[in-house]
This record gives C-alpha cells, structure tokens and sequence, in this order.
C-alpha cells in the first residue's frame, strides 16, 4: 500500500456528491435528537423496565412479607426468599443502569468503550439467572393456587410439606434458565462474543505496531 | 429565561460546530460503508451521537476529541453490526458515479485493513496528532504492557480465589 498514492486519490474524492452533501440545519436538527445506539446495543429501556417491575413486586412482597410474619404463615420462609432475592435483583438492575451510563458511553476511548460494553452485555446476560429464578417463584406460587382452587386437600398436603416446594421452585427455575438459554440468551451472547472479538483485534494490532 | 438563552446559544454552538466539521465524519465513512444506505445511515449515527457527546461533556474536555471519539466508536458499532451480518451484499454501490469512481480506487489501492490500520489512516489523513491518537483509542505504549504484564500473571495462575471475587465485584 502506497500512502502517497492514497492520499492522491484521497483528495481526488468529489466535492459535493450525493453521498457527500452538505449539512442543512434542518436535517441536523432531527439528528441531533436521535438516539445513536440501536437496539442491541441500547439496553437502557429493558433495564428500566425491569427495575419498575421489579419495585412493584417488592412492595407487594414487603406487603405481604408482614401480613405472615404477624400471623406467622406457613409460606414465611418462602417469602423471605423472595425478598432477598427482588432486593439483589433491584440492586443488580440499578447498579448495572448506573454503570452503563449511556449517556456518556459514547465519550469514552473506543478500547475503554468496548471494554464497558463487553461488561454490560455480561452482566445483562447475567441478569437473566437472577430472572429466571424469580419467576420460579411466581410460576411457584401460580401452581399453588391452580391447586388450590382444583382441590383444597392437594393444596394443604402441599403446604405442609416444604421439601417438595423448594423441588418444584428449583426444577421450575432451572427449567426457566434454560429455556432463556436457548431463546433470548443467544442472541446477546452471540452480540458480546463478536464485540470481545473485535476488542481483542484491536488490542492484537496495537501491540504489533 | 437566561438557561432558556444559554441552552439555545449552546445548541447553536453545537449545530455549527457539526456543520463545520461534518466532512471529517463523511471521511471516515469512506472507509467503511459500501452503499449509499450504509453511508447515510452510519453519517447520521455519528453525528448523532457527537451530539450526545458533546451535550454531556464535562468542562475540561476537548469538542473536537468528542467527535472523533463519537466517530470511531459509532464505526466499530458498525463494523461489529456488519460482522453479526455476514450474508450482507459487500460490493460497492454509491449513487454518485464520480463518487463510486474515487471509493472504488480508493479501496482498491488501500486493500484489505484491519479496523485499527483504517483508524490510523483516517487520523493520517484527517492530521490528528500523534498523542491525541493515544486519547482516542484508549491505547498507549504503558497500557499495552500492562495489558502484557497482566497476561503473563493470568497465564502464571490459573485459579486465584481473591481476584475472582473482586472481578464479580468491580464492573470494569
């Protein structure tokens, strides 16, 4: 490769062509406001959603947490599981929404970029265990009522036996997780190899040069 | 009515800003689209997110460093896109017939490169100067050998309890 003869036929490049006109004000005006990222890179939207879901089912929880614990039920243990579980996850969720900072994300060294970007994939793709497991314990809890509403005596043989519930909530959950494993989780998981990949040859020429 | 006049003035300063540099980012297109679409569409998300950048900018950084940086990062979202699609028609097709001249000999000349080697050459040609390529990029001689450093201890120990706990603790 001749720079010489590149950077000749560099400046031989037209003016004005179609490709290259220049900027109205009008048509910056709608730029300017448009959001750069695409959709699988963008995660801002489905992290916020989440945390709003999330919030409401912990205050449905915390609600119904102190309804057992003053009448002392029979699904406290359960429910204080659930609880635990939505606060990580709420923390998880916000802690990884102020790390993203999406705003900013653009200003960074492009090494640095796609280093955060690799790690917001990560930990989102991480996001869908902590997912899964909670909606083992909706699901959970939804079978427990189809019970109960079929017929009361499985429901209270049911209730009474903790083991088989933690078995349902575990088979549940882990069949939950590899449900999204092959569905929702390929895609980002494709997404995050391609972009270590692409950091990783960066990196890779760098230190040839 | 004075932050109303201040924002204002500071979209005017923005808008003119991009108008004046707004080459510098069709430059770069030239390296990596193949048809109008791509180069339309990759020229708006750049100046898109030089917006962006520059709208939340803190007070000591550079507007110019912001819009390369939106420039090459905006590019690597492309090229990582492109490499999602790998069905995609990859021949050259511009509108402009002098326009599909000049790229097809350009691209001829220049061959196949490497993203970073096509980095290097739009700061060639757009004279970025040699120490802000290291704030660009994000890489400078001290952090490649950190980068080897780090590899050298990572191979040395293959487990190590503390460090795998800090890595799930610090998001870096």
């Amino acid at each position: 490769m001749e720079l010489k003869k590149l950077q000749q036929q560099w400046n031989s490049f037209p003016e004005i062509s179609m490709e290259e006109r220049p900027v109205l004000s009008s048509d910056l005006e709608k730029i300017v406001v448009k959001n750069p990222l695409s959709d699988a890179f963008y995660l801002r939207k489905k992290i916020v959603l989440r945390v709003a879901l999330i919030s409401i089912l912990w205050l449905l929880n915390g609600w119904q947490l102190r309804l057992q614990w003053m009448t002392n039920g029979r699904d406290l243990p359960q429910l204080i599981a659930l609880f635990g579980l939505l606060s990580y996850s709420a923390y998880f969720h916000i802690r990884l929404l102020f790390f993203a900072d999406y705003p900013t994300l653009l200003s960074l060294p492009l090494v640095t970029f796609l280093g955060k970007l690799e790690t917001i994939l990560d930990k989102y793709i991480l996001s869908f265990k902590i997912m899964s497991w909670t909606a083992g314990f909706y699901i959970l809890a939804a079978i427990e009522y189809l019970i109960y509403r079929i017929n009361t005596d499985t429901y209270d043989s049911l209730s009474r036996n903790d083991w088989y519930k933690w078995l349902i909530l575990i088979f549940l959950s882990v069949s939950i997780d590899i449900l999204l494993l092959n569905t929702l989780i390929p895609r980002y998981r494709k997404l995050l190899i391609t972009v270590r990949k692409y950091k990783e040859g960066i990196h890779a020429k760098a230190q040839n040069k | 009515m004075n932050n109303s006049t201040k924002r204002s003035g500071f979209d005017t300063d923005l808008r003119s800003l991009l108008k004046h540099q707004h080459r510098r980012v069709y430059s770069i297109c030239r390296f990596f689209t193949n048809n109008y679409k791509e180069h339309q569409r990759l020229f708006t998300d750049i100046i898109a997110a030089a917006s962006q950048n520059i709208r939340t900018r803190r007070e000591n950084s550079d507007k110019n460093i912001l819009l390369l940086r939106a420039c090459i990062n905006m590019t690597a979202l492309h090229s990582i896109s492109q490499e999602l699609a790998p069905d995609t028609d990859r021949t050259l097709q511009f509108k402009s017939p002098d326009f599909q001249k000049s790229i097809s000999g350009f691209r001829e000349t220049m061959g196949e490169l490497s993203d970073y080697d096509k980095f290097l050459l739009f700061f060639n040609f757009e004279n970025v100067a040699t120490e802000e390529i290291a704030e660009l990029t994000g890489i400078t001689p001290q952090s490649r050998s950190a980068q080897r450093k780090k590899e050298a201890i990572t191979s040395k120990k293959s487990f190590n309890f503390i460090p795998y706990i800090k890595e799930k603790l610090i998001w870096s």
